[in-house]
């Protein structure tokens, strides 16, 4: 095998990393009293991959990245971001998870439980969270929340190591105070 | 050379004049400092090092640790490899095109050296890393067996049921003693009622601890639970968290699922606890029970072991790709630093192989071009040192050679401009020289002949080239073919001799003389002729000649003419009484004797005259103004004369005695006038010769001219072709001539008439006379 052919083959598994295109997941976006509400419902079938993972004791999370984004021109500007992060922990010897939800490092939400819908509920959707301010946001103008989701750990070999999302989606508001 | 004494094992060449102008000195490359490449050695490995201590320590970190962080570095580092590898492939694929494309030299060695050394080392790297990948994939695969799954999931489900056994246990009992108290009322003072209902089950040991709690009535806080009544078992550790139960029991009454916890204790042991409500017969809540058994610290260890046990196992196999991703990273960060090292470590050398000759070669294009200053800088002491000094040598050897040439090259130059300063001198000479002077090769030909040859001989220019036998053998020239003669080295020259040739009717007196010209080996190189016209001296001798004659003759004929005359004139006296006829026969007797006494004083004053010329006294003179004042002597004289006169224009002024020039140009006019019988024209002309710094005088007339052969016979003293005449008169004109430094030669006149020329040396740069005609 000469070099030339190694070489393509590592750009191969690059290009193939790269091409894990995420998933989609449904977003919801609106303000009311001075905050922007975020929704969110991410493909529980990400879990599936998780399960292994959870149910092994390995603190698993999904990390929300949520950006605030205003359309100029051509361009998109951010105007500000929030990181909503849920993880679960699971006790195999009690059989019940504990869950947590933090926002920007701040707990948010807490559970243990041990029914499984609960946790897949709690891991894969939240609703209403205040996650910005709409004081600085202009009247009557049309707003865009990206959420871009991560989950932990990596259970597959990565070439590449930096982490591409596991789904994303995005949701359009118009902010009328 | 001022590294010429270092003794590390950098081996920059570099190119760099010799002589003694201080030049900038250029700055080491970072890749020729030894110290930064042992420091980059050194970081290699040490990262190496780093690597193997990784990879030991592996076994210590957590799977999670591993598969994050871990595998996140070293996917990280096999980025960067790749790229730099890439980078340097990359670039020396181009640098090839370019150093082909511009033919550098070593070009091609240094893309075979580099693709050598790269393909020995990527062969057996690759096969490591593949077989390695295998034998990894392989060993991670063998962690995974199925009784190793069953054995620990096994265990793990007798700790997780004795777990849930207990919990349901603790729970049923908790239920039941709910159940029990709910026909009593709780808030009453009284409690024995209700430790009745609990302390049996304490005591059964079906719990280790019964809490009862009630809600609050009347002024007691809202939203907490008052505790009734508590019963623990001995066995129970003393100091059993209370706020945990309490919690658990605030919970319970908000009808929460999840109505049991288990809780860890100091001593090591757990409590389960758990729950029930207690509910009135209308439904309606009125306390909680709380029940706990308590598992001791080595029960509850061991489950954990298990149940860690398990989890560890299971965070294996979940993370089993991530760990495989692990090690094979560290295998590929292994060979592609072997491949990148080996990559650079072939263009390295190739540079340090090939610079040092790369650096000769391009000296040696310096050199070749001129550039003898050149001088490779020698930095090792190893063999590419000894080729550097020998260049060096061989440049020193060349620019010595060279310096010795350009003198060589300065001192033939100017010997060669000597030489050639000579040979215009000398062709100067022989162009101006009247001498003629002919050379002759080895062969017979004749290889130069310079014009007073040519004018003397009477031949062109076109006889060089032509045998010296055929062009002597002309009939005029005949005398001239014993020099022609080829002759042995060794055959003497002949004698020079003295040779009478007819040119233009006029007899020339040559005296040729022949010499050999030996070559530097001592050969013969042909013979040169040397061609004196001697004509003048002869006729300078003749002269010399007649005028002793004259002198001796003046001297013997005056002596006895005055007492001749004496006698005569006496025996006149005498007879002068004597008769008639007698007195008239020595009247007339005695002046024949006294007229031609006259006669013969006047013969022998010229005869003196002629014998005793004066010196010139010369002075500048314009010969026009001369010419003009001797021809209006003859103004109105001869009415059939016409005297025409032809001047030049910017004639210069001559040196001359104006008398005797005088009395020449009478002489020559009369002459003329004589000649053409006082009837016919005479011409007077002046000429001027830049060339040969001459003046001419030319009288012409129409006569009938001279016979050839008697031309040079005028000059000649006592002939003359006039019935009366003492023959002295052009024999004095030319002697007046030559006093003056020039020549009077006579020839035919066109179309008829006798014509004499007169040549007198100009003055130098003399003021410029505007001629009139």
């Amino acid at each position: 095998m000469t070099s030339g052919r190694l070489l393509a083959i590592v750009l191969a598994l690059l290009v193939l990393e790269g091409a894990d295109a995420p998933r989609s997941s449904e977003v919801s976006a609106f303000a009311r009293d001075g905050r922007v509400y975020v929704s969110c419902t991410f493909a529980a079938s990400t879990l599936d991959e998780l399960g292994e993972a959870i149910h092994a004791g390995l603190t698993t999370s999904i990390t929300y990245d949520v950006d605030l984004r205003r359309p100029l021109w051509w361009f998109t500007r951010t105007l500000a971001s929030s990181a909503v992060v849920a993880s679960v922990r699971h006790d195999t010897l009690t059989g019940r998870y504990q869950l947590t939800r933090t926002i920007d490092g701040r707990n948010e939400d807490s559970l243990v439980t041990d029914d499984q819908n609960a946790v897949k509920k709690f891991l894969t959707t939240f609703a209403r969270l205040p996650l910005f301010s709409s004081a600085e946001l202009e009247a009557n103008v049309e707003y865009t929340v990206r959420l871009r989701v991560r989950t932990r750990p990596r259970v597959r070999w990565f070439l590449w190591p930096w982490e591409s999302s596991t789904a994303a989606g995005t949701a359009r508001f118009t902010f009328i105070p | 050379m001022a590294a010429a004494g270092r003794t590390h094992t950098s081996l920059r060449v570099t190119v760099t004049p010799a002589s003694p102008p201080a030049q900038p000195v250029r700055r080491r490359p970072l890749r020729d400092n030894p110290w930064l490449v042992l420091l980059g050695i050194a970081g290699l490995i040490a990262l190496l090092a780093g690597t193997m201590t990784l990879a030991n320590r592996s076994s210590r970190l957590t799977p999670d640790f591993l598969s994050e962080f871990v595998l996140y570095a070293l996917s990280v580092v096999d980025l960067t490899m790749l790229v730099a590898l890439g980078f340097v492939l990359a670039r020396s694929v181009i640098k090839l095109l370019v150093e082909r494309r511009r033919a550098l030299p070593f070009a091609r060695f240094r893309a075979k050296l580099v693709t050598v050394l790269l393909a020995m080392t990527l062969v057996p790297a690759v096969l490591v890393l593949l077989v390695g990948s295998e034998l990894i994939k392989n060993n991670v695969d063998r962690w995974f067996t199925a009784q190793m799954d069953e054995t620990l999931a096994s265990a793990q489900r007798i700790a997780s049921d004795y777990y849930h056994e207990r919990q349901r246990q603790v729970s049923d009992e908790a239920a039941r003693v709910a159940r029990s108290l709910a026909s009593l009322d709780l808030t009453r003072p009284d409690v024995g009622p209700v430790r009745d209902v609990v302390a049996p089950v304490v005591n059964d040991q079906r719990a280790g601890l019964i809490e009862v709690y009630r809600l609050p009535r009347g002024k007691e806080p809202a939203g907490t639970l008052v505790a009734v009544v508590d019963v623990a078992s001995p066995t129970m550790p003393i100091g059993a968290i209370r706020l945990s139960s309490d919690r658990l029991a605030m919970r319970a009454t908000s009808d929460q699922p999840d109505s049991w916890l288990r809780e860890p204790l100091e001593s090591g042991g757990e409590l389960i606890r758990a729950a029930s409500p207690v509910r009135r017969p209308d439904g309606a809540v009125s306390g909680v029970v709380v029940a706990s058994v308590h598992l001791t610290g080595d029960m509850a260890v061991r489950a954990r072991r298990i149940t860690k046990a398990y989890e560890s196992y299971s965070q294996l196999r979940v993370l089993k790709q991530p760990l495989t991703g692990v090690y094979l990273s560290f295998f590929l960060m292994v060979t592609l630093m072997i491949l990148v090292g080996a990559t650079w470590m072939g263009l390295y050398l190739a540079k340090r192989i090939t610079r040092p000759v790369h650096a000769l070669a391009a000296a040696a294009r310096e050199i070749g071009a001129g550039h003898f200053e050149h001088r490779v800088e020698r930095e090792t002491a190893d063999e590419f040192g000894a080729l550097v000094d020998a260049f060096n040598s061989m440049a020193d050897e060349l620019a010595a050679n060279r310096r010795r040439l350009e003198r060589s090259t300065v001192d033939l130059e100017q010997k060669h401009t000597e030489v050639e300063k000579r040979r215009r001198f000398t062709e100067a000479i022989l162009e101006r020289v009247a001498t003629g002077v002919v050379t002759i090769d080895e062969a017979g030909f004749i290889t130069t002949i310079n014009p007073a040859a040519l004018r003397l001989l009477g031949l062109g220019a076109s006889v060089v080239g032509q045998a010296a036998a055929v062009v002597f053998n002309e009939p005029d020239l005949q005398p001239l073919a014993v020099f022609a003669q080829p002759r042995g080295i060794d055959a003497k020259d002949p004698p020079a001799q003295e040779l009478s040739l007819t040119r233009d009717g006029r007899e020339v007196a040559l005296a040729v003389a022949s010499t050999r010209l030996h070559s530097d080996d001592g050969g013969s190189d042909g013979r040169v002729l040397v061609v004196d016209d001697i004509t003048p001296l002869i006729r300078a001798q003749k002269v010399a000649a007649w005028r002793e004659v004259a002198r001796r003759l003046a001297h013997e004929i005056k002596n006895p003419l005055t007492p001749i005359q004496l006698c005569a004139q006496r025996l006149q006296r005498q007879f002068s009484t004597a008769p008639g006829h007698v007195k008239a026969l020595v009247d007339e007797c005695t002046t024949t004797i006294v007229g031609e006494v006259e006669s013969l004083k006047s013969l022998v004053d010229e005869f003196s005259q002629f014998a005793r010329m004066p010196a010139p006294r010369r002075e500048s003179t314009d010969v026009h103004e001369l010419l003009r004042r001797v021809l209006v002597l003859y103004d109105g004289l001869f009415e059939h004369v016409r005297l025409e006169t032809l001047f030049a224009v910017d004639l210069p002024r001559v040196r001359l005695d104006p008398d005797q020039i005088r009395r020449v140009i009478i002489n020559l006019v009369d002459n003329a006038i004589e000649a053409i019988n006082q009837q016919g024209q005479v011409v007077v002309e002046t000429q001027h010769d830049p060339g040969t710094s001459l003046v001419r005088i030319v009288l012409a007339d129409d006569g009938p001219g001279i016979a050839p052969a008697d031309r040079e016979k005028l000059f000649m003293p006592y002939y003359s072709t006039k019935k009366r005449g003492s023959g002295l008169g052009l024999a004095i004109v030319r002697r007046v001539v030559a006093e003056h430094d020039g020549t009077i030669e006579v020839g035919e006149n066109q179309p008829r008439g006798t014509r004499f020329t007169i040549e007198l040396p100009c003055e130098p740069e003399g003021p410029i006379v505007t001629g009139a005609a």
